[in-house]
């Protein structure tokens, strides 16, 4: 997990032009007099366990019941429109060129390097469907789907949040975004739908009539009405 | 042979280690001459690996260093050149996993962004042929192995 700046990364003081530096003990510095963990952007870390996360999850669920999954995507919806301002700072730092003149893949792939540092999982970025206003990412290795396990529901929230928030902050429309596929629901990895909010709640209701990732995909790219 | 050091230092940690814990820097030891006159020899010809392996891709598909009327020579070179001592430390140092980690994982992303799997498939490909004009059989034996990993994460 990162919060807020904290101090500025040594060896990336000194390699500055180092793009690669993804590795564990490239990507972390353990500041041990603060007792603290920057990472290469100079984001402040902090390491969890899987209890932690359990510990995250079930609490707010006992506190809030079955709004903890919208509390959940809140809470990622604000991580991610943060992250967005916070990428934008250093990917100009380190390419020396602003976002909006980057090629798009390569921007979004840059966005993503430093979650999967931090264990968030890997991705796959599916825009094939882009100019239909939706896209689809693939996210292997959830941080959260794993340790919670096979529950048979989806419980990637926070990740769902963090997508929508992101991408929000940098199209500059209101995205919404809905995972439709789960590592916790016996599948091999996360599936997660990105779009506009009406395609986004056609999804949710699909999914809640019992339709899989295949079938939404097939729905959505056949222009099926959305209600 | 880095990544497994530092794997040897972290398990063995107050006690000796046992034969077959040492067994990967053995294998180091033996081929070390090897893997530093290779070194040194990629160093000295770099620059005419890569034109040949340049003049291969033309040849092969002149199309894949231009996309409409923007020429990607330059970028290719520059990220042919980086890919090759990325390679040639990963020989000297026998560090397959740490090539991936450090770099292969990564680059494979830029180079998917770009579309540029093609061309990668290609240069990886020619370089493992070219290197062997430079390099005695037993250093081929040690590079091209590398390159080809290098080929099987980059060109797909």
């Amino acid at each position: 997990m990162d919060t807020p700046s904290v101090r500025a990364h040594t060896l990336r003081q000194k390699y500055p032009q180092k793009h690669n530096h993804y590795n564990f003990a490239d990507f972390f510095q353990f500041n041990e007099s603060e007792g603290t963990i920057a990472d290469w952007n100079g984001s402040r870390n902090i390491l969890t366990s899987e209890d932690f996360i359990i510990g995250l999850l079930e609490g707010l669920e006992e506190e809030v019941g079955a709004a903890s999954a919208a509390v959940m995507y809140s809470i990622g919806v604000e991580w991610g429109k943060q992250d967005s301002l916070f990428f934008d700072q250093w990917f100009e730092r380190e390419y020396k060129v602003s976002p909006q003149q980057a090629n798009l893949m390569f921007l979004l792939e840059t966005w993503w390097w430093p979650f999967t540092a931090q264990g968030w999982g890997r991705w796959e970025i599916d825009m094939a469907d882009r100019q239909q206003g939706f896209m689809f990412i693939n996210l292997f290795d959830s941080a959260v789907a794993r340790t919670l396990g096979d529950v048979g529901k989806p419980v990637c929230y926070l990740y769902a949040g963090l997508y929508a928030g992101f991408f929000t902050e940098m199209v500059r429309k209101q995205l919404s975004c809905i995972e439709i596929q789960c590592y916790s629901m016996g599948e091999t990895y996360c599936k997660f739908l990105l779009g506009a909010k009406e395609r986004i709640d056609a999804a949710a209701f699909w999914l809640n009539e019992g339709a899989t990732a295949i079938d939404i995909e097939k729905r959505l790219r056949s222009g099926e009405p959305l209600s | 042979m880095l990544s497994q050091l530092q794997t040897l230092v972290r398990e063995v940690d107050g006690r000796y280690a046992t034969d077959t814990e040492l067994l990967f820097l053995q294998n180091y030891l033996q081929t070390a001459r090897l893997r530093f006159s290779a070194y040194q020899k990629i160093q000295k010809a770099e620059k005419d690996i890569i034109r040949q392996v340049k003049q291969k891709l033309k040849a092969t598909n002149p199309k894949l260093l231009r996309r409409g009327k923007v020429d990607f020579s330059a970028k290719w070179q520059r990220d042919a050149v980086s890919g090759l001592r990325f390679c040639a430390h990963a020989l000297l140092v026998a560090d397959e996993e740490g090539l991936e980690e450090n770099f292969l994982l990564w680059f494979q992303s830029v180079m998917r962004s770009f579309k540029a799997q093609k061309s990668c498939d290609i240069t990886y490909k020619a370089m493992q042929d070219i290197v062997r004009q430079y390099l005695t059989p037993q250093e081929a034996e040690l590079f091209c192995p590398i390159l080809a990993q290098a080929r099987l994460l980059l060109g797909q």
